[in-house]
């Protein structure tokens, strides 16, 4: 009796969650430029506009620079932080790690504009995408290490030592039983902020230079209502991106899991 | 089989190890003979692991040396020691398939890929795993598990083999035949085995010699049988199979009789030689094996000594029968085992007792 | 220090050294700057409290500022409130081998363009927007409802949205490690369901829920997106004033003090929060 009540509940809150991207491909093929309903009509042109505008397809190759390689980056850096908390005893691990933990919690404009201060008015640095990927990098950080963490502690310790009783060196064991282990791990921490990056706007927006990213330039098109059809669009198209993206993170993720043989128990974070 | 006969192929000089101020191990110093199937018996924390893992190179030793076939091993790496381990958890490669996991150590071994491959046959044959190779190591069993890490560690032909209670995850029946299957192969390869357990049954089934340990020390070193029938201490008596304890009043004869006043059981003759520590006139106590003691049937002739008492508990365990005897006069029980026949009654709760028993079975510890 | 302690410092000091460099420092520049004065573009190095000042005594500061946690307190009484019964509902009456699923299907909506998202409210929310056409067709209202766009009602709805996930996951863990034996035994010994609930399952929640609290009302003081789009000229917030100062109106050093002042805040609200938590329960906030 309860669960139902529960069960309608959730049905309810997931229409909630779900309700703008269910509307917004409907107003993407929808043949008026006022975006509200009655609906007038069925169309593709919305996404042929798409094809036309050169300022876009700029921004989108930028995102997708600042996107990859902050996925690089921060990957990385996550690798090493997963494992040092994982596998070592050091002082100030606690300390460190929550710093490294930090942008997690922090408002993002905090993050948009302290970095703002140092980087123009102390450091009187340029703003360009590398400014961007720096801050990206910061912020997707803490995420890759959330996922490669559990990616560490369901490897278990005496899977490394025996190969290296086995007669491997502590670099060969690395490659030859940690890496396959976690590589599911560090494909969905890729791929996490690879989609966490593409989508950020608060920092991009502060640290951008004359180009910019894709969040950006929409915030840009949000302005002129007879751009908002093609918005729509763009949206669409960028969700059904990310929910691809997502499904093959969770695939990895939970390959991952039955790779180390573990229960799974469900989620990125 | 106490030999130093044996040539020693592991050698623990003094060997101490410390976490922090953690003493873990306490001056270790033994020898273990080539071939030798040696146990590490302890309780859960008492550095039986440690050691192994020392001896395995995973831990530095704080001070102290170990040598294996001679060579110090200070500064030697796991991967360049002549040992190889069976883990507690097998760390089976989940990645790999059953011959990639056994033929693992074999990638430095410069071996062509048909002779590895033939190995690799020849170990799996050897644990009985025969055409298990292509399987995934995930498809496995606790038991074939457990036999695949023997195989991939018995591969590289080490000089010793390392076991970290290698059969603590396995249920009864399956742990019972794998020891004997662990002896009849150990036998068959002729490598020295070192087998950490908490389990004294299974030390005393599988080893030639058990190394006790209490608090980071080394208790007893001995075979198995010395070890029961004569631990040096009232704590190894008390680890090691079922002891009863009762106090006692010991008083020094002539030569090497010792006359000892036991609770409940009455005075008794007996020798020097069955007090392990030292001895001293005054309190002591005295120790006895439940199967050294018979409980006499009815109106059956009371030779030698004999105590009075009445059933307190009884648990039946099919072939044996084990009493708790509370013995007349004094606020003292014995637990005693009677092996089950035909015609012998099992006594209930509450039924007298007469219990027969033989002061050549007493060991004497002086406090 | 031993060799494992070595190796670990060494492992974690690229990540280490890039948050010091780029969160820690800048966090540090923040403040000094928030000493100093900006006169068009000249930066004055002389440290003064003059930002301070202005930031707690402005008037139009100090309703950005009220309203800023007001609104934060709002969304996250509602995330939480409304996040706890789905985390609930995955953890004890979906089938294991569908929480996965249903954890997936929650966070799909975070992972999609925010700005999009965002925008996609107004269109509901708004005075012919799909809300109220939809009420409207189906009779449940006769006019369009007007308070629920460009005000703050409408930042705390999107808001609420957005956040969604970081407050069912924390607490859909923190319910997953309760061992469900205890709830057992609180049946076997007597509790009704409702009371097993609230002296079993609740308090063995809390930390979930605390962190839950704790990751929605942070960020929240800190999002100008929402407002801007959603929140008209009532329901603009502080971020959004500290926006216009770096971006607009070039006065960084009273910006990097409004931010100061909404951090400090924001810290003391959930300082508070955590400390009164602990009292209350009794618990050690795990």
């Amino acid at each position: 009796m309860k669960g139902r009540g529960l069960f309608f509940y959730a049905g309810i809150y997931l229409l909630f969650l779900y309700a703008p991207i269910i509307l917004l491909p409907i107003f993407a093929f929808n043949d008026s430029t006022i975006i509200a309903f009655p609906l007038s009509g069925f169309t593709t042109g919305w996404f042929a506009e798409l094809a036309t505008i050169d300022a876009l397809h700029d921004a989108v190759r930028n995102s997708l620079f600042i996107a990859v390689l902050t996925a690089i980056f921060s990957t990385l850096l996550g690798l090493c932080a997963a494992r040092a908390a994982t596998r070592y005893r050091f002082p100030a691990r606690g300390g460190l790690m929550t710093l490294i933990m930090t942008p997690l919690v922090l408002p993002e404009i905090i993050v948009a504009v302290s970095l703002l201060v140092v980087m123009v008015q102390l450091l009187d640095l340029r703003l360009s995408s590398w400014t961007v990927i720096a801050a990206h990098t910061l912020i997707c950080t803490p995420f890759c290490i959330a996922i490669l963490n559990s990616s560490f502690q369901n490897l278990d310790a005496s899977l490394e030592e025996a190969a290296i009783d086995l007669g491997e060196s502590r670099f060969s064991t690395f490659r030859l039983v940690t890496l396959p282990l976690v590589m599911p791990g560090i494909i969905a921490a890729l791929l996490i902020s690879f989609t966490i990056s593409l989508d950020e706007f608060i920092i991009a927006f502060f640290l951008t230079g004359s180009e910019p990213t894709l969040p950006v330039y929409i915030w840009g098109l949000l302005r002129f209502p007879q751009r908002l059809p093609a918005v729509m669009a763009l949206g669409t198209i960028l969700v059904a991106l990310s929910i691809l993206l997502l499904i093959v993170a969770e695939y990895f993720r939970r390959r991952g899991v039955a790779r180390a043989g573990k229960e799974d128990s469900g989620g990125f974070l | 089989m106490t030999d130093g006969a044996r040539h020693p192929i592991v050698s623990l000089r003094d060997v101490e190890k410390f976490y922090g101020s953690y003493h873990a191990l306490r001056g270790i110093s033994m020898d273990i003979g080539e071939g030798e199937f040696f146990s590490l018996l302890g309780p859960s924390g008492c550095g039986k692991t440690t050691l192994l893992r020392t001896i395995a190179g995973f831990e530095e030793v704080s001070s102290g040396h170990v040598l294996l076939d001679g060579q110090n091993m200070d500064g030697v790496a796991p991967n360049r020691r002549p040992t190889n381990m069976v883990f507690q958890s097998y760390a089976i490669f989940p990645h790999l398939s059953v011959a990639e996991n056994v033929g693992f150590g074999l990638r430095r071994s410069g071996l062509a890929g048909d002779e590895k491959a033939r190995a690799v046959d020849e170990a799996l044959a050897m644990v009985g795993l025969a055409g298990y190779g292509a399987r995934s190591a995930q498809a496995l069993s606790g038991g074939q598990r457990q036999r695949v890490a023997l195989a991939r560690a018995l591969i590289l032909k080490p000089r010793v083999l390392l076991l970290d209670e290698p059969l603590s995850a396995l249920d009864k029946k399956m742990r019972e035949q794998m020891q004997s299957e662990l002896r009849r192969l150990q036998r068959h390869v002729g490598i020295t085995f070192i087998l950490v357990t908490h389990d004294q049954e299974e030390a005393l089934i599988m080893s030639d010699r058990i190394a006790v340990m209490f608090e980071g020390e080394i208790a007893q070193l001995a075979t198995p049988q010395e070890l029961y029938r004569r631990p040096v201490s009232r704590e190894v008596a008390d680890f090691i199979g079922v002891m009863n304890f009762l106090p006692a009043e010991i008083r020094m004869g002539s030569g090497t009789a010792v006359e000892a006043d036991i609770a409940g059981l009455g005075p008794a003759a007996i020798d020097s030689a069955q007090c392990p520590g030292a001895l001293r006139p005054g309190r002591a106590e005295v120790g006895l094996r439940p199967e050294t003691m018979t409980i006499l049937p009815e109106g059956a002739p009371g030779e030698g000594h004999v105590a009075q008492g009445v059933v307190a508990e009884q648990s039946y365990y099919g072939d044996m029968t084990y009493y708790v005897v509370r013995l007349d006069g004094v606020d003292q029980t014995v637990t005693l085992s009677m092996k089950n026949r035909i015609g012998r009654a099992v006594l209930e709760p509450g039924m007298p007792a007469r219990v027969s028993w033989d002061p050549r079975a007493l060991l004497v510890f002086s406090g | 220090m031993d060799r494992d302690a070595r190796r670990g410092l060494l492992l974690i000091s690229p990540t280490a050294l890039y948050a010091i460099a780029l969160l820690a420092a800048p966090l540090a520049a923040i403040l000094l700057f928030s000493f100093w004065s900006q006169d068009f573009l000249e930066i004055d190095r002389t440290l003064t409290l003059k930002n301070y000042r202005e930031a707690l005594t402005e008037p139009l500061y100090r309703l950005l500022l009220w309203r800023s946690l007001l609104i934060s307190l709002a969304v996250t009484v509602v995330t939480v409130l409304l996040a706890f019964p789905i985390a609930y509902f995955v953890s004890f009456h979906v089938r294991p081998g569908r929480k996965a699923l249903w954890i997936f299907l929650i966070t799909i909506p975070f992972w999609t363009s925010y700005l999009v998202r965002v925008f996609l409210w107004k269109v509901i929310l708004g005075f012919n927007g799909v809300l109220n056409t939809s009420l409207i067709g189906i009779g449940v209202i006769d006019e369009p409802l007007t308070f629920i766009l460009y005000n703050a009602n409408a930042v705390v709805i999107t808001l609420a949205h957005a956040f969604a996930p970081f407050a069912i996951l924390p607490i859909f863990v923190a319910l997953e490690k309760i061992d469900r034996s205890l709830l057992e035994a609180s049946r076997d010994l007597g509790e009704s369901a409702m009371s097993t609930f609230f002296r079993v399952t609740l308090p063995l929640a809390m930390p979930g829920v605390v962190a839950a609290v704790l990751i929605v009302f942070i960020p929240t003081i800190g999002d100008y997106v929402t407002p801007r789009l959603v929140g008209g000229p009532d329901g603009l917030m502080i971020a959004n004033m500290i926006q216009t100062q770096f971006l607009r109106l070039n006065n960084a050093p009273l910006g990097a003090a409004l931010a100061v002042v909404a951090m400090v805040m924001v810290s003391v609200v959930a300082l508070a929060f955590i400390w009164l938590n602990r009292r209350w329960l009794g618990g050690d906030g795990r």
